[in-house]
């Protein structure tokens, strides 16, 4: 076969950046995931109590900070991206900066709450049976954890661009992907501690 | 693209890609060539997935011979040539595995996903490129630990296909639950990353890179089949993610998801108490019944594109064909139970279930019907391509027919885990799905390749394979029915089921006669490759648009100049006003100027009688949705 490439075209653009569109259906997919997880805490629950092997137990308070912290850094983010839009450039950097210092916070915070469920003898793995109630909070919360991750590294990204002056009016396409799945995040926790607190 | 679009800055007249073999052959962003890449591993895989049927069919139709070759092929799992009850258990799974995930999902969705979703709506390539390489090197990396797991001192793992737990999550249960079961595990969330890249990736695509004037409801049926396939693989392979973790936590940590009062020889009882074994097969049906859908629904797709092209008319019913799969699409997730019946379900949530699983019936009879009266006094060309599609309505009736009785809970008590439900599913989605996928590349080998495939090997490879299918899987209803269980090694032991010894053997010889067929479809499809004839432009007279890009030159890119305009759906054959029997979807129409066709959709809209459903009206409106 012979080896051509194309003239130079120019295609219409797509509608919506592919990256964007990408990160809407990943994170459709995510939410199947933790939709598996809480479909299982909610079948396996009724038979082990059945045997009276499942213990309810008060989730940490620090939980209950983390869900403050991911709300009030849903809302710099929110004020980046605005800013960012308006090309308020300073502003939009130090917002961001704050974003990533609340989401540095929010995962101290989960570590301490991970803490007292340990010294609670709540551990992944049952050092007492009838404490399988924990490892369903363990494998939620991690999961959780992975892709707050993500999009802490994702942060990361945009603060560096923001210094680098990649970040603005016409150039907004990051920001916003970053701004939209740091909400899903922080949307993510808001429904699994309200699920967690509530189904405990 | 954006690649070649820096690239093009420098050179303003037509440059040649420097591209190396790496990037061209190996680590290739190109769809064409991923599409290919995802074809001959599948091949492969279901090279190894039948050879391994094969070797489970000696076993059971000649229990007590002894095969010399076997000892020299498999070694201590085959001992004085007869084969080890362990290795067979293996075989069985591994067997069942490679074909649902390998074959017949990446095989086939893969490759036809890959290579025509671009081509047939216009586009230059994926989404996503990258992600698309990253899917098919995921694919292969999963499909090398999968081949690598059988070869470990333990054996691979033995549990089913479906692996249930407690069996899988204890490695003193059985040899197979070892390390082969761990590796089937990582290679089997290696397969749900590919699985979920190469998703996103044909979702995005068909969403968002269509070219000008290709509206949805323009779109040819393929990649209808491939958009809803990819999206029940968007929601139920991370449901499966799920399940894989807990069984991962159970077997390697010490947690007790599945896990509840065991006791085992040798070890008695297990401190894993308050798990429950049900809610894996919750998790993991709530996958394994959308991925029957993820395997036929293309199948079905390729089957409507190709019975129109060469039955030279439109296809019947496009939308219909359209909601019927959404249709399917939805209901997939909620029959999940049917394959529970008898794990202590309530009984009245089994009714549900039951319900919800015969109104499949119904979207399945409407595409049965609508493939037939496609072809209804059409203007017939056997081309093998043909042949296979005609084959898989063939199988989807048949096969789906006795999915009415599987569906049935009281049915279900005496047919579960026989022979029934084995011969049901070969022929629904087995038989079916491998004649799509092999009508698929018939039809598009030209379009992947540039050249022919011989059809005289064709035709016969379609015959063989048509007959010894029916011959193989068509007595197991009757084994089933009298209640002979599904994978047990020696049936010979057991007096009622000695009276099936000479149905096995036939179903054997059988077997065995399809092997055959396949090496004259391997050796007509490597071979053609490099000696086939050369390939005209569009060689079935096909209207949809991967035909129009050029296929005797390798094009990253697809159209040398810009991209193609759509003027109409991709089934009009057979015009009454046009001299040709086809009419491409990108070719203008001189005698209908626009505003003749404005004054003709007028005059349509006046006379428009049946629109006297709201919901058809706001589905035509989804469909209706143009760029």
């Amino acid at each position: 076969m012979e080896n051509i490439s194309q003239k130079k075209v120019k295609d219409p653009a797509p509608l919506i950046a592919p990256f964007k569109m990408n990160l809407w259906l990943f994170m459709l997919a995510s939410s199947m995931l933790f939709a598996a997880f809480v479909s299982a805490y909610i079948v396996a629950r009724p038979d082990a109590e059945a045997k009276q092997l499942w213990t309810s137990f008060d989730l940490p308070i620090y939980f209950l900070y983390s869900l403050i912290i991911s709300i009030v850094s849903s809302v710099t983010m929110q004020l980046a991206t605005q800013a960012a839009k308006k090309d308020e450039l300073a502003r939009n950097k130090g917002l961001i900066a704050v974003t990533l210092l609340l989401s540095v916070l929010f995962c101290y915070s989960q570590y301490l709450g991970w803490s007292r469920m340990v010294m609670q003898d709540l551990t992944f793995v049952n050092a007492r049976p009838e404490h399988i109630s924990a490892s369903y909070v363990w494998v939620i919360t991690v999961l959780h954890f992975l892709h707050i991750i993500g999009g802490i590294i994702l942060l990361a990204i945009a603060q560096v661009k923001a210094f680098r002056l990649e970040i603005h009016k016409k150039q907004i396409t990051f920001m916003s992907i970053t701004n939209t799945y740091w909400h899903f995040v922080g949307l993510l926790w808001f429904i699994l501690y309200l699920f967690l607190y509530f189904a405990r | 693209m954006s690649t070649s679009a820096l690239h093009a800055d420098h050179h303003t007249h037509d440059h040649h890609h420097k591209e190396s073999f790496i990037s061209k052959y190996v680590f290739s962003m190109d769809h064409k060539m991923i599409s290919k890449q995802f074809l001959i591993t599948g091949i492969i895989m279901g090279i190894v997935g039948m050879g391994m049927s094969l070797l489970f069919r000696l076993q059971l139709a000649w229990p007590d011979e002894q095969f010399g070759l076997l000892e020299m092929l498999l070694g201590k799992w085959a001992v004085d040539g007869k084969l080890d009850p362990n290795f067979y258990m293996g075989l069985v799974t591994i067997h069942g595995t490679i074909m649902v995930f390998y074959v017949l999902t990446a095989g086939l969705s893969g490759t036809f996903s890959n290579l025509l979703i671009p081509l047939q709506l216009g586009a230059r390539d994926m989404a996503s490129p990258f992600m698309n390489m990253l899917s098919y090197w995921f694919f292969f990396l999963s499909s090398v630990v999968l081949l690598i797991s059988v070869g470990v001192e333990t054996g691979p793992a033995s549990g089913g296909w479906t692996v249930y737990p407690p069996l899988s999550a204890l490695e003193k249960a059985m040899p197979g639950s070892g390390l082969g079961m761990t590796l089937w595990l990582v290679a089997i969330a290696l397969f749900i990353i590919s699985a979920l890249l190469g998703g996103i990736n044909y979702i995005s695509t068909v969403l968002n890179q269509r070219t000008k004037g290709m509206s949805m409801n323009r779109m040819p049926l393929t990649i209808w089949a491939f958009f809803f396939t990819a999206i029940l693989g968007l929601l139920s392979f991370p449901v499966l993610l799920g399940a894989a973790l807990f069984l991962i936590f159970d077997r390697s940590f010490g947690t007790s998801f599945y896990l509840s009062d065991i006791f085992l020889e040798g070890v008695g009882a297990l401190e894993n108490v308050g798990g429950s074994p049900v809610l894996y097969q919750h998790l993991f049906w709530f996958l394994g019944h959308p991925e029957v859908y993820i395997i036929l629904m293309p199948a079905l797709g390729i089957t409507s594109e190709v019975i129109s092209t060469n039955a030279r008319k439109p296809i019947f019913g496009y939308t219909a064909m359209v909601i019927s799969l959404m249709g399917i699409s939805v209901l997939s997730f909620i029959v999940w139970g049917h394959h529970m019946f008898i794990t202590g379900m309530n009984p009245f949530l089994g009714s549900v279930f039951m319900i919800l699983t015969l109104i499949i019936a119904v979207p399945s009879a409407v595409k049965a019907f609508n493939y037939l009266t496609t072809l209804w006094r059409g203007n017939l060309r056997f081309t093998p391509a043909m042949l296979f599609s005609i084959g898989l309505v063939s199988f989807f009736i048949s096969g789906g027919l006795t999915g009415i009785y599987l569906g049935n809970a009281a049915m279900d008590i005496q047919l579960h885990d026989s022979y029934f439900v084995v011969a049901h599913f070969h022929l629904v989605m087995g038989s079916a799905a491998i004649f799509g996928m092999f009508a698929g590349i018939y039809h598009w080998f030209p379009r992947m390749y540039g050249r022919m495939m011989n059809n005289t090997l064709g035709y016969f490879h379609f015959w063989i394979t048509f007959i010894t299918a029916y011959l193989v899987f068509f007595p197991m209803h009757f084994m089933g029915l009298a209640g002979v269980p599904r994978r047990y090694y020696q049936f010979t032991l057991v007096e009622d089921f000695n009276v099936w010894m000479d149905v096995n053997k036939l179903i054997t010889i059988s077997a065995i006669v399809a092997g055959f067929a396949q090496i004259l479809f391997l050796y007509n499809f490597f071979v053609s490759i490099f000696r086939g004839k050369k390939a005209e432009q569009n060689p079935w007279q096909s209207n949809t648009l991967e035909w129009t890009s050029p296929i005797d030159v390798r094009l990253h890119g697809n159209w040398p100049h810009e991209l193609p305009t759509v003027y109409r759906g991709p089934y009009e054959y057979s015009r009454p006003d046009r001299e040709s029997d086809f009419f491409p979807q990108n070719e203008e129409d001189p005698t209908a100027p626009e505003v003749l066709h404005v004054e003709e959709k007028e005059v349509a809209k006046e006379e428009a009688p049946v629109e006297n459903s709201v919901f058809f009206a706001a589905i035509k409106r989804v469909f209706g949705l143009s760029r």
